[in-house]
C-alpha cells in the first residue's frame, strides 16, 4: 500500500509540477513537452522504480508523460502496436525500452520520418537507423554482465581444478532477443573467459545458439570449463525453474548466474527441492541480477553470494530529462546509469539500498 | 454392448481391460515407458528431488485439467483457466500480502473469484448460447487484463514457507529436516476420486455427460440443460481457483499478463487421458494420467539435454497422436 501511496503522491506531484513547478526548478521551460514512454511492462518491481523516477523528473521539469507497457515481456507485437500508437499521437518525444529491437525497426523509421526524437532506455536500440535514437539512458548491460562475471570468478576461482577436470558454469537467460538480457549474458561470458584464460584455463560454450555464436571469447573443444546458457521456449516460471534444475543436477556444475529478476526468481524456485545453492564447500555458487523481495531474501540469507542491481530510479529520471532536452532540440548524449554489486553485507548501505526494491 | 464384443480382440475384450478402458491402459504404459526412459538416460532424473519437483509443477495443471474436463465432457471448452488461474492467484496473493487478510480468507477469495468467472462463462455459454470457444476466449482476455489491474501491474508473491502465514504451503509440500513430502499429490488424488464419483454416480454428473452426448435429447427428456451446463463451468472455475493457490505455493512470484497457454497444457492433459473434444466421453482419472504425461515430458526432456524448442515439438507430437487415437475410436464407433 505504501508504494501505491508513494506513486499516487508522485503522480499528484507530477500534475502539480506541470502547472507550477517548471519555472522554479529548471531554467528551461518544458511545460510544452509531452512524452510517450513505452516500457517493457510493469510485471517486475524494477519497472515500478523506473516509473517512479520518470514521474519525479516529469514533476520537476513540468513536462507531461504517458508511461505505458505491454502486459508481459513476451508481448513483442503488443509493444510494437503501443509504439505505433505513440507515434500517431505526435508527441514531442518518445522514450523506448524495446523488447525486440528488430520488431521495432519499422516503427522507429516512421518516428524518424515524422521528426519525433526517440530516447532509448533500459536496453538500447542498436541497429536502429542512423540518427533515429538521439540518446540512451541505460545500464551498460554488457558491463553489468562483466561485473557479475568478476564477482562470480572471485568466488569460484579456487574451485576450478588445475588437473583438467571439466567444470561447468551455467547461465539462465530469460530470452535471446532482448538487448539487455543478451548483453548481460555476453558480457558475463566474455569476461569470464578472459579471467579463465589468464589463469590457464580454456572455455567451451554450450546451450542457446545466440549466446554461443555472439560471444567473442576464444573457445576450444577440449576446454576444462564449459559455460552453458539455457533459454526457455517461453517465459514461464515453470520452464525457467526446470532449466535451473537441469543445471543444478549436472555433476560438474559449480556456479549459476541468472541474468534478470525472472531468472533469479526461477533459481530460487528451482533450488527449492534440491537445496544446492550456498557458499560452503560443495555447494553451488548462485549469482542473480536485479532485486525484488525474493532475490533480496536469497542474497540476505546467503543462498546467493550476491546480485547486480541497476539504478532504475535514475534510468527513469534520465529518460525524461533526455526526452525533454531532445524535444527542445538541445544536444543530448548517452547516459550510463550504472550498476552495483550487492551482497548480504552491503545491501543496507545508503548508496545501494535505494536501488533495491521489493 | 454385446456388439462390441464381437468386434474387439482378446485384449480389448478382457473384462478388466474393458473396465479400466483401453486408452487409460495405453496412457499408463506411456507414463511407465517415459519414466523408465528418462531414468535410464539421466541419473539426475532418478533422484527423489526430481520426483518432488515433478509433483510440485503438476498440481496446478492437474487442478485446471480436472475442472476443464467437465466443460469438455459437455462438448464445450474453457480457455479462461490459464490466465484466470494467474488472475485469481494475483487477487488472493494481493489480499494476503498487501491487504493483510488471513491466508485462509485469501485462499477462499481466490477460489470464489474463480467460481465467479465460472458463473459468467456458464451464463455466456448456457444462457446466451455463445460458442464456448469464443465465450471463454473472451473471458480469457478479460482475466488477463483483470489480473494486471488488481495488482496495478505488479507481480505478487504469496507468503514464503518460513513466514508466519506460510502454512498453506504445507498443503502441497511438507518440508523439514532436509526431508520433503509431496502431500499435494494426496489432495489431487482425493479430488480425482471425489470428482469421479460425482461425475459418474451423481445425478448432476450424469446429466453433464448426457448433455455432451446429445444436448437436444437431454433437454427433451426434461432435464434443465442450462443449469447443468452452467454447473460444468462453475466447477471449472472452482478448480482454476484451486490451481491459483497451488501456483502461488509453488512459484516465487506471479507475474500479471502471464498464464496464456497454460490452459492448453491442462486441456491437452484431459485429451491425452481420453476425454473427447466432441463431448460425452471422459474420465477424471484419465485426465490425471494425461496430465502426468505432459508433466513427465516437461520435466524429463530437459534432463536428457534437449533444447527448449524440441521439448515443445515433442509435446505437440504426443498431443496429435492422442487426438488421432480419439478420432480412430470415433470412426470405429461410427462403423458399428
Amino acid at each position: 500500500m505504501t508504494k501505491k501511496a508513494i506513486m499516487t503522491a508522485a503522480l499528484a506531484a507530477a500534475m502539480l509540477g506541470s502547472t507550477i513547478g517548471a519555472a522554479t526548478v529548471s531554467a528551461e521551460d518544458y511545460s510544452d513537452v509531452n512524452i510517450e514512454i513505452i516500457s517493457k511492462g510493469f510485471q517486475h518491481q524494477y519497472w515500478q522504480a523506473v516509473l517512479l523516477g520518470a514521474n519525479n523528473k516529469a514533476a520537476e521539469l513540468g513536462c507531461t508523460i504517458n508511461f505505458v507497457g505491454p502486459n508481459s515481456e513476451s508481448d513483442i507485437a503488443d509493444q510494437v502496436q503501443m509504439l505505433d500508437s505513440a507515434i500517431n499521437a505526435s508527441p514531442s518525444a518518445i522514450g523506448l525500452a524495446a523488447l525486440d529491437t528488430e520488431a521495432c525497426l519499422d516503427s522507429i523509421g516512421k518516428a524518424q520520418a515524422a521528426g519525433i526524437p526517440i530516447i532509448g532506455f533500459d536496453s538500447g536500440v542498436p541497429g536502429a537507423p542512423e540518427g533515429a535514437i538521439w540518446a540512451n539512458a541505460a545500464t551498460d548491460n554488457y558491463a553489468a554482465g562483466e561485473l557479475a562475471a568478476e564477482k562470480t570468478y572471485e568466488a569460484i576461482k579456487d574451485r576450478i581444478p588445475t588437473d583438467g577436470t571439466v567444470v561447468r558454469i551455467g547461465i539462465l537467460a530469460q530470452d535471446a532477443t532482448g538487448e539487455s538480457v543478451v548483453n548481460r549474458g555476453l558480457g558475463f561470458i566474455d569476461k569470464m573467459a578472459e579471467f579463465l584464460k589468464a589463469d590457464g584455463h580454456s572455455v567451451k560454450l554450450e546451450g542457446n545458439d545466440k549466446y554461443v555464436n555472439d560471444a567473442t571469447c576464444e573457445t576450444s573443444d577440449d576446454a576444462d570449463v564449459i559455460i552453458e546458457t539455457l533459454v526457455p521456449s517461453a517465459v514461464t516460471s515453470e520452464l525457467s525453474a526446470i532449466d535451473c534444475q537441469t543445471l543444478l543436477n549436472k555433476d560438474d556444475i559449480i556456479a549459476i548466474y541468472g541474468s534478470n529478476q525472472h531468472s533469479g526468481e526461477a533459481m530460487v524456485t528451482g533450488n527449492e527441492n534440491l537445496m544446492k545453492f550456498g557458499q560452503d564447500e560443495g555447494q553451488i555458487i548462485g549469482v542473480a541480477f536485479d532485486s525484488g523481495a525474493v532475490i533480496k531474501a536469497a542474497v540476505a540469507d546467503g543462498t546467493f553470494i550476491g546480485a547486480v542491481t541497476q539504478a532504475p530510479v535514475s534510468i527513469g529520471e534520465h529518460v525524461v530529462e533526455l526526452a525533454c532536452k531532445a524535444a527542445h532540440g538541445e544536444d543530448v548524449a548517452d547516459v550510463d546509469t550504472g550498476c552495483q554489486w550487492y551482497t548480504a553485507e552491503n545491501m543496507e548501505d545508503p548508496e545501494i539500498a535505494p536501488n533495491l526494491y521489493d | 454392448m454385446g456388439d462390441n464384443n464381437k468386434k474387439g480382440n482378446a485384449f480389448t475384450n478382457n473384462p478388466i481391460v474393458r473396465a479400466i478402458g483401453v486408452q487409460k491402459i495405453v496412457v499408463v504404459l506411456v507414463i511407465i515407458i517415459l519414466a523408465l526412459f528418462f531414468s535410464a538416460m539421466s541419473p539426475a532424473f532418478r533422484k527423489y528431488p526430481t520426483l518432488v519437483s515433478l509433483f510440485d509443477y503438476s498440481y496446478y495443471i492437474s487442478f485446471m485439467a480436472i475442472g476443464v474436463t467437465f466443460c469438455l465432457i459437455t462438448g464445450g471448452n474453457d480457455l479462461s483457466i490459464g490466465t484466470g488461474m494467474i488472475c485469481y492467484s494475483l487477487f488472493g496473493g494481493y489480499l494476503i500480502t498487501k491487504m493483510h487478510v488471513p491466508v485462509a480468507v485469501g485462499m477462499a477469495a481466490t477460489i470464489l473469484f474463480g467460481m465467479a468467472i465460472g458463473v459468467i462463462n456458464g451464463f455466456l455459454v448456457a444462457v446466451l448460447d455463445i460458442p464456448p470457444f469464443i465465450a471463454t476466449l473472451g473471458t480469457m482476455m478479460v482475466t488477463r487484463g483483470l489480473g494486471s489491474i488488481v495488482t496495478g501491474g505488479m507481480s505478487i508473491s504469496w507468503p514464503p514457507a518460513n513466514a508466519a502465514n506460510g502454512w498453506f504451503r504445507s498443503i502441497f509440500k511438507i518440508k523439514g529436516d532436509g526431508k520433503m513430502l509431496p502431500v499435494g499429490f494426496l489432495l489431487v488424488l482425493f479430488l480425482v476420486i471425489v470428482m469421479s464419483i460425482f461425475l459418474n454416480k451423481s445425478r448432476p454428473g450424469r446429466y453433464i455427460i448426457a448433455i455432451g452426448s446429445n444436448k437436444e435429447a437431454t433437454r427433451l427428456s426434461g432435464i434443465k440443460v442450462v443449469k447443468y451446463q452452467m454447473l460444468a463451468y462453475i466447477i471449472s472455475g472452482f478448480f482454476a481457483g484451486l490451481a491459483g493457490i497451488a501456483y502461488g505455493a509453488t512459484f516465487q512470484s506471479i507475474a500479471p499478463g502471464t498464464g496464456a497457454g497454460l490452459e492448453l497444457d491442462a486441456i491437452a492433459g484431459a485429451i491425452i487421458g481420453g476425454t473427447s473434444m466432441t463431448g460425452g466421453v471422459g474420465t477424471i482419472s484419465g485426465t490425471l494420467l494425461g496430465v502426468f504425461v505432459m508433466s513427465l515430458l516437461k520435466t524429463g526432456l530437459p534432463f536428457i539435454g534437449l533444447q527448449a524448442n524440441w521439448q515443445q515439438i515433442i509435446t505437440g507430437l504426443v498431443l496429435i497422436v492422442a487426438i488421432f487415437i480419439d478420432v480412430l475410436k470415433n470412426k470405429r464407433a461410427e462403423r458399428r
